[in-house]
Protein backbone atom coordinates (compact mmCIF):
# COMPACT_ATOMS: atom_id res chain seq x y z
CA UNK A 1 0.00 0.00 0.00
CA UNK A 2 3.09 2.16 0.45
CA UNK A 3 4.09 2.41 -3.20
CA UNK A 4 0.06 3.40 -3.76
CA UNK A 5 0.36 6.65 -1.63
CA UNK A 6 4.06 7.56 -2.59
CA UNK A 7 2.57 7.91 -6.08
CA UNK A 8 -0.31 9.96 -4.84
CA UNK A 9 1.49 12.18 -2.96
CA UNK A 10 4.58 12.37 -4.69
CA UNK A 11 8.39 12.24 -3.72
CA UNK A 12 11.20 14.99 -5.11
CA UNK A 13 14.39 12.52 -4.51
CA UNK A 14 14.41 9.06 -6.48
CA UNK A 15 15.65 7.67 -3.01
CA UNK A 16 13.80 6.58 -0.55
CA UNK A 17 13.06 9.50 1.98
CA UNK A 18 14.22 9.21 5.63
CA UNK A 19 11.90 10.51 8.16
CA UNK A 20 9.11 10.82 6.06
CA UNK A 21 6.54 9.30 5.91
CA UNK A 22 4.75 7.52 2.55
CA UNK A 23 2.38 10.74 2.75
CA UNK A 24 4.70 12.98 1.75
CA UNK A 25 4.51 16.51 2.82
CA UNK A 26 0.79 16.33 2.26
CA UNK A 27 1.03 18.44 -1.44
CA UNK A 28 -0.25 16.91 -4.63
CA UNK A 29 2.81 16.46 -6.83
CA UNK A 30 3.65 18.16 -9.82
CA UNK A 31 2.87 16.82 -13.40
CA UNK A 32 6.62 16.58 -13.56
CA UNK A 33 7.36 14.77 -10.87
CA UNK A 34 4.39 12.39 -11.44
CA UNK A 35 5.98 10.49 -13.96
CA UNK A 36 9.20 10.35 -11.62
CA UNK A 37 7.49 9.41 -8.91
CA UNK A 38 5.90 6.85 -10.98
CA UNK A 39 9.10 4.76 -10.96
CA UNK A 40 9.39 4.71 -7.48
CA UNK A 41 7.26 1.78 -6.36
CA UNK A 42 9.12 -0.09 -8.54
CA UNK A 43 12.29 1.06 -6.78
CA UNK A 44 10.74 0.95 -3.58
CA UNK A 45 9.46 -3.01 -3.76
CA UNK A 46 12.81 -3.74 -4.99
CA UNK A 47 14.50 -2.07 -1.46
CA UNK A 48 11.91 -2.65 0.65
CA UNK A 49 11.34 -5.64 3.26
CA UNK A 50 10.93 -8.90 2.02
CA UNK A 51 7.74 -9.09 3.66
CA UNK A 52 6.19 -6.43 1.14
CA UNK A 53 4.85 -8.07 -1.45
CA UNK A 54 6.41 -7.34 -5.34
CA UNK A 55 6.32 -4.00 -6.63
CA UNK A 56 3.96 -3.41 -9.48
CA UNK A 57 4.69 -2.38 -12.67
CA UNK A 58 3.27 1.15 -14.45
CA UNK A 59 5.01 0.71 -18.06
CA UNK A 60 2.18 -0.17 -19.90
CA UNK A 61 -0.35 -0.39 -17.79
CA UNK A 62 -0.89 0.84 -14.29
CA UNK A 63 -0.26 -1.26 -11.36
CA UNK A 64 0.30 -4.21 -13.27
CA UNK A 65 1.36 -6.85 -11.13
CA UNK A 66 2.93 -10.56 -12.33
CA UNK A 67 0.60 -13.11 -11.97
CA UNK A 68 1.27 -15.24 -8.91
CA UNK A 69 2.94 -19.15 -8.96
CA UNK A 70 0.45 -21.47 -9.85
CA UNK A 71 0.22 -23.74 -7.41
CA UNK A 72 -0.25 -27.10 -8.35
CA UNK A 73 -2.66 -28.40 -5.74
CA UNK A 74 -5.88 -26.20 -5.93
CA UNK A 75 -9.44 -27.13 -5.52
CA UNK A 76 -9.72 -27.79 -8.68
CA UNK A 77 -8.24 -31.13 -8.10
CA UNK A 78 -10.30 -33.97 -6.77
CA UNK A 79 -8.49 -34.02 -3.43
CA UNK A 80 -10.48 -37.68 -2.35
CA UNK A 81 -8.31 -39.13 -5.19
CA UNK A 82 -5.55 -37.23 -4.95
CA UNK A 83 -4.90 -38.10 -1.32
CA UNK A 84 -6.22 -41.89 -1.65
CA UNK A 85 -9.20 -42.04 0.04
CA UNK A 86 -11.80 -43.11 -2.60
CA UNK A 87 -11.44 -46.49 0.07
CA UNK A 88 -12.79 -44.15 2.75
CA UNK A 89 -15.04 -42.57 1.00
CA UNK A 90 -17.00 -45.36 -0.37
CA UNK A 91 -16.96 -47.02 3.10
CA UNK A 92 -18.40 -44.40 5.26
CA UNK A 93 -20.17 -42.55 2.60
CA UNK A 94 -21.35 -45.38 0.25
CA UNK A 95 -22.99 -47.44 2.97
CA UNK A 96 -25.82 -45.91 5.80
CA UNK A 97 -23.65 -46.11 8.72
CA UNK A 98 -25.71 -46.68 11.86
CA UNK A 99 -26.72 -43.29 14.45
CA UNK A 100 -25.67 -45.46 18.03
CA UNK A 101 -22.46 -46.12 19.49
CA UNK A 102 -23.47 -49.48 20.57
CA UNK A 103 -23.50 -50.38 16.63
CA UNK A 104 -19.67 -49.37 16.50
CA UNK A 105 -18.94 -50.87 20.00
CA UNK A 106 -21.50 -54.18 20.09
CA UNK A 107 -19.80 -55.88 22.94
CA UNK A 108 -19.39 -53.19 25.22
CA UNK A 109 -21.50 -53.68 27.87
CA UNK A 110 -23.64 -51.25 29.85
CA UNK A 111 -26.53 -48.51 28.24
CA UNK A 112 -23.62 -46.43 26.01
CA UNK A 113 -26.11 -45.19 24.20
CA UNK A 114 -27.18 -42.53 26.43
CA UNK A 115 -25.65 -39.40 26.69
CA UNK A 116 -22.14 -38.94 29.22
CA UNK A 117 -23.32 -36.47 30.79
CA UNK A 118 -26.67 -38.48 32.16
CA UNK A 119 -23.94 -40.51 34.21
CA UNK A 120 -21.05 -38.16 34.53
CA UNK A 121 -19.20 -40.49 32.12
CA UNK A 122 -18.73 -37.77 29.45
CA UNK A 123 -15.49 -37.90 27.90
CA UNK A 124 -15.61 -34.06 27.86
CA UNK A 125 -15.55 -34.35 31.44
CA UNK A 126 -12.69 -36.24 31.18
CA UNK A 127 -10.79 -33.35 29.26
CA UNK A 128 -11.91 -30.59 31.95
CA UNK A 129 -11.17 -32.09 35.05
CA UNK A 130 -8.28 -34.81 34.49
CA UNK A 131 -7.82 -37.59 36.84
CA UNK A 132 -4.54 -37.22 39.11
CA UNK A 133 -1.93 -38.92 36.56
CA UNK A 134 2.06 -39.76 36.93
CA UNK A 135 1.66 -42.41 40.14
CA UNK A 136 2.72 -46.13 39.27
CA UNK A 137 -0.15 -48.57 39.46
CA UNK A 138 0.81 -50.92 42.14
CA UNK A 139 -0.30 -53.99 42.90
CA UNK A 140 -2.96 -54.72 45.95
CA UNK A 141 -1.32 -56.15 48.95
CA UNK A 142 -3.18 -58.66 51.33
CA UNK A 143 -3.91 -56.11 53.76
CA UNK A 144 -5.55 -53.91 51.40
CA UNK A 145 -7.49 -56.40 49.43
CA UNK A 146 -9.10 -56.73 53.52
CA UNK A 147 -10.55 -53.55 52.57
CA UNK A 148 -12.70 -55.33 50.10
CA UNK A 149 -14.47 -57.67 51.97
CA UNK A 150 -18.13 -57.67 51.14
CA UNK A 151 -21.39 -58.01 52.42
CA UNK A 152 -22.94 -61.29 51.16
CA UNK A 153 -26.76 -61.36 49.24
CA UNK A 154 -27.63 -59.24 46.16
CA UNK A 155 -26.99 -55.14 45.72
CA UNK A 156 -29.02 -52.59 47.06
CA UNK A 157 -31.89 -51.66 44.90
CA UNK A 158 -30.94 -48.12 44.12
CA UNK A 159 -27.45 -49.69 42.17
CA UNK A 160 -29.27 -52.41 40.41
CA UNK A 161 -30.26 -50.04 37.56
CA UNK A 162 -26.65 -50.36 36.35
CA UNK A 163 -26.86 -53.71 35.23
CA UNK A 164 -29.64 -53.49 32.77
CA UNK A 165 -28.36 -53.89 28.88
CA UNK A 166 -30.64 -52.06 26.70
CA UNK A 167 -32.98 -54.97 24.59
CA UNK A 168 -31.30 -56.48 22.10
CA UNK A 169 -32.46 -55.81 18.20
CA UNK A 170 -34.15 -58.24 16.69
CA UNK A 171 -31.85 -60.08 13.96
CA UNK A 172 -32.53 -61.15 11.07
CA UNK A 173 -30.23 -64.13 11.07
CA UNK A 174 -31.59 -67.43 12.33
CA UNK A 175 -28.33 -68.39 14.33
CA UNK A 176 -27.27 -65.76 17.26
CA UNK A 177 -24.14 -65.76 19.61
CA UNK A 178 -25.23 -65.33 23.23
CA UNK A 179 -22.78 -65.17 26.40
CA UNK A 180 -23.04 -67.88 28.75
CA UNK A 181 -24.50 -65.53 31.40
CA UNK A 182 -27.75 -64.27 29.35
CA UNK A 183 -30.04 -66.63 29.42
CA UNK A 184 -32.41 -66.94 26.42
CA UNK A 185 -36.19 -66.24 27.13
CA UNK A 186 -38.71 -68.61 27.60
CA UNK A 187 -41.77 -69.29 25.60
CA UNK A 188 -44.69 -67.99 27.81
CA UNK A 189 -48.10 -70.08 28.29
CA UNK A 190 -50.09 -66.73 26.72
CA UNK A 191 -48.87 -67.07 23.72
CA UNK A 192 -50.83 -70.69 22.95
CA UNK A 193 -54.52 -69.04 23.42
CA UNK A 194 -53.99 -66.90 19.91
CA UNK A 195 -52.42 -69.53 17.94
CA UNK A 196 -55.36 -71.93 18.96
CA UNK A 197 -58.02 -69.48 17.92
CA UNK A 198 -56.01 -68.73 14.47
CA UNK A 199 -55.66 -72.21 13.53
CA UNK A 200 -59.32 -72.84 13.97
CA UNK A 201 -60.01 -69.92 11.26
CA UNK A 202 -57.70 -70.49 8.78
CA UNK A 203 -57.97 -73.27 6.49
CA UNK A 204 -55.48 -73.01 3.73
CA UNK A 205 -52.70 -75.10 4.95
CA UNK A 206 -50.04 -72.85 2.96
CA UNK A 207 -51.74 -69.85 4.90
CA UNK A 208 -51.10 -71.66 8.18
CA UNK A 209 -47.44 -72.46 7.23
CA UNK A 210 -46.87 -68.78 6.51
CA UNK A 211 -48.30 -67.73 9.89
CA UNK A 212 -46.92 -70.79 12.24
CA UNK A 213 -43.47 -69.19 10.90
CA UNK A 214 -44.55 -65.44 11.49
CA UNK A 215 -45.26 -66.44 15.07
CA UNK A 216 -41.90 -68.34 15.68
CA UNK A 217 -40.29 -65.22 14.43
CA UNK A 218 -42.51 -62.75 16.91
CA UNK A 219 -41.62 -65.63 20.06
CA UNK A 220 -38.00 -65.25 19.78
CA UNK A 221 -38.27 -60.80 19.48
CA UNK A 222 -37.03 -58.93 22.73
CA UNK A 223 -39.90 -56.81 21.93
CA UNK A 224 -42.84 -59.65 22.78
CA UNK A 225 -44.66 -58.41 25.97
CA UNK A 226 -44.43 -62.14 28.01
CA UNK A 227 -40.47 -61.67 27.59
CA UNK A 228 -39.63 -58.27 29.82
CA UNK A 229 -40.42 -59.63 33.03
CA UNK A 230 -38.57 -62.65 32.92
CA UNK A 231 -35.40 -60.28 31.87
CA UNK A 232 -35.99 -57.76 34.75
CA UNK A 233 -35.37 -60.39 37.57
CA UNK A 234 -32.52 -62.17 36.49
CA UNK A 235 -29.24 -61.21 38.23
CA UNK A 236 -26.59 -61.37 35.25
CA UNK A 237 -25.56 -58.15 33.59
CA UNK A 238 -27.16 -59.44 30.32
CA UNK B 1 -2.28 -50.69 12.91
CA UNK B 2 -0.75 -53.16 15.47
CA UNK B 3 -0.11 -50.88 18.29
CA UNK B 4 -3.86 -49.68 18.08
CA UNK B 5 -4.78 -53.77 18.06
CA UNK B 6 -2.70 -54.33 21.21
CA UNK B 7 -4.57 -51.28 22.76
CA UNK B 8 -7.88 -52.84 21.53
CA UNK B 9 -7.18 -55.71 22.86
CA UNK B 10 -5.81 -54.81 26.22
CA UNK B 11 -9.12 -52.67 26.51
CA UNK B 12 -11.53 -55.40 25.94
CA UNK B 13 -9.52 -57.96 28.41
CA UNK B 14 -9.81 -55.36 30.79
CA UNK B 15 -13.88 -54.15 30.42
CA UNK B 16 -14.25 -57.47 30.60
CA UNK B 17 -12.72 -58.13 33.89
CA UNK B 18 -14.47 -55.12 34.95
CA UNK B 19 -18.06 -56.56 33.84
CA UNK B 20 -17.44 -59.95 35.46
CA UNK B 21 -16.27 -58.48 38.38
CA UNK B 22 -20.10 -56.60 38.72
CA UNK B 23 -21.45 -59.78 38.52
CA UNK B 24 -19.55 -60.83 41.38
CA UNK B 25 -20.85 -58.34 43.13
CA UNK B 26 -23.97 -58.00 41.91
CA UNK B 27 -24.90 -60.94 44.27
CA UNK B 28 -21.68 -61.98 46.54
CA UNK B 29 -21.37 -65.00 48.59
CA UNK B 30 -18.89 -66.14 50.80
CA UNK B 31 -17.10 -68.04 48.24
CA UNK B 32 -16.40 -65.62 45.81
CA UNK B 33 -13.85 -63.42 48.04
CA UNK B 34 -11.26 -65.08 46.36
CA UNK B 35 -12.23 -64.78 43.11
CA UNK B 36 -13.13 -60.85 43.79
CA UNK B 37 -9.28 -60.51 45.08
CA UNK B 38 -7.85 -62.02 41.78
CA UNK B 39 -10.31 -59.89 39.59
CA UNK B 40 -8.77 -56.70 41.47
CA UNK B 41 -5.71 -57.92 41.02
CA UNK B 42 -5.83 -58.29 37.31
CA UNK B 43 -7.79 -54.72 37.38
CA UNK B 44 -4.59 -53.36 38.24
CA UNK B 45 -2.55 -55.40 36.14
CA UNK B 46 -4.70 -54.40 33.01
CA UNK B 47 -4.26 -51.16 34.03
CA UNK B 48 -0.58 -51.56 34.08
CA UNK B 49 -0.87 -52.91 30.55
CA UNK B 50 -2.88 -49.88 29.26
CA UNK B 51 -0.51 -47.77 30.81
CA UNK B 52 2.27 -49.29 28.62
CA UNK B 53 0.12 -49.05 25.33
CA UNK B 54 0.62 -45.43 26.04
CA UNK B 55 3.56 -44.92 25.34
CA UNK B 56 3.54 -45.91 21.31
CA UNK B 57 0.28 -43.80 20.66
CA UNK B 58 2.17 -40.55 21.94
CA UNK B 59 2.08 -39.31 18.41
CA UNK B 60 -1.56 -39.96 17.72
CA UNK B 61 -4.18 -37.26 17.83
CA UNK B 62 -7.78 -37.09 18.12
CA UNK B 63 -10.23 -34.35 17.41
CA UNK B 64 -12.28 -32.90 19.91
CA UNK B 65 -15.51 -32.92 17.60
CA UNK B 66 -15.07 -36.46 18.28
CA UNK B 67 -15.68 -36.46 21.54
CA UNK B 68 -18.91 -34.66 21.69
CA UNK B 69 -20.54 -37.52 18.92
CA UNK B 70 -19.58 -40.07 21.79
CA UNK B 71 -20.80 -38.01 24.53
CA UNK B 72 -23.90 -38.04 22.66
CA UNK B 73 -23.99 -41.70 22.49
CA UNK B 74 -23.84 -41.71 18.34
CA UNK B 75 -21.39 -43.43 15.83
CA UNK B 76 -17.99 -41.80 15.63
CA UNK B 77 -17.70 -43.04 12.20
CA UNK B 78 -20.53 -40.36 11.64
CA UNK B 79 -18.26 -37.81 12.46
CA UNK B 80 -15.76 -39.13 9.70
CA UNK B 81 -18.47 -39.52 7.35
CA UNK B 82 -19.08 -35.80 7.97
CA UNK B 83 -15.81 -34.84 7.37
CA UNK B 84 -15.53 -36.57 4.55
CA UNK B 85 -18.94 -35.32 2.72
CA UNK B 86 -18.10 -31.37 3.79
CA UNK B 87 -14.23 -31.73 2.19
CA UNK B 88 -15.85 -32.98 -1.06
CA UNK B 89 -18.68 -30.15 -0.64
CA UNK B 90 -15.97 -27.87 -0.25
CA UNK B 91 -13.85 -29.29 -2.95
CA UNK B 92 -16.92 -28.84 -5.47
CA UNK B 93 -17.17 -25.42 -4.25
CA UNK B 94 -14.00 -24.22 -4.94
CA UNK B 95 -13.61 -26.17 -8.23
CA UNK B 96 -16.67 -24.31 -9.73
CA UNK B 97 -15.16 -21.11 -8.40
CA UNK B 98 -12.38 -21.64 -10.48
CA UNK B 99 -13.75 -22.90 -13.54
CA UNK B 100 -16.59 -19.52 -13.26
CA UNK B 101 -13.44 -17.09 -12.81
CA UNK B 102 -11.61 -19.23 -15.80
CA UNK B 103 -14.20 -18.95 -18.15
CA UNK B 104 -15.01 -14.93 -16.77
CA UNK B 105 -11.09 -14.26 -17.61
CA UNK B 106 -10.98 -16.07 -21.08
CA UNK B 107 -13.87 -14.14 -22.04
CA UNK B 108 -12.80 -11.07 -20.43
CA UNK B 109 -9.79 -11.18 -22.47
CA UNK B 110 -11.39 -12.45 -25.93
CA UNK B 111 -13.98 -9.19 -25.52
CA UNK B 112 -11.14 -7.02 -24.46
CA UNK B 113 -9.09 -7.95 -27.31
CA UNK B 114 -11.91 -6.93 -29.79
CA UNK B 115 -12.05 -3.37 -27.78
CA UNK B 116 -8.61 -2.53 -27.38
CA UNK B 117 -6.90 -4.74 -29.90
CA UNK B 118 -3.40 -2.69 -29.60
CA UNK B 119 -3.47 -2.81 -25.67
CA UNK B 120 -4.43 -6.53 -25.23
CA UNK B 121 -1.37 -6.85 -27.62
CA UNK B 122 0.84 -5.52 -25.17
CA UNK B 123 -0.63 -7.24 -22.31
CA UNK B 124 0.02 -10.58 -23.75
CA UNK B 125 3.65 -9.85 -24.35
CA UNK B 126 3.87 -9.10 -21.14
CA UNK B 127 2.40 -12.20 -19.60
CA UNK B 128 1.82 -14.40 -22.83
CA UNK B 129 -0.79 -16.15 -24.03
CA UNK B 130 -2.31 -17.20 -20.62
CA UNK B 131 -2.76 -21.24 -20.78
CA UNK B 132 -5.77 -22.54 -20.68
CA UNK B 133 -6.82 -24.21 -17.48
Amino acid sequence: MSEIFSTLFGQNDAQPPTGQTAFGSGKPPPPNQAAGAAQMPTQLGDEGPTLRKPGAMNEPFYLLRELPVGNELTGNTNLITHYNLEHAYNKFCGKKVKEKLSNFLPELPGMIDCPGVQDGSSLRSLIEKPPVCGNSFSPLTGALLTGFRLHTGPLPEQYRLMHIQPPKKKSKHKHRHHRPQDPLPPETPSDSDPKKKKKKRDDDPDRKKKKKDKKKKKKHSPDHPGLTGSQSNSNSLR
Amino acid sequence: AEKFDNLEEHLEKFIENIRQLGIIVSDFQPSSQTGLNQKLKFMITGLQDIEKCRQQLHDINVPLEVFEYIDQGRNPQLYTKECLERALAKNEQVKGKIDTLTKFKSLLISELGKVFPEEMGKYKAIHGDDPPS
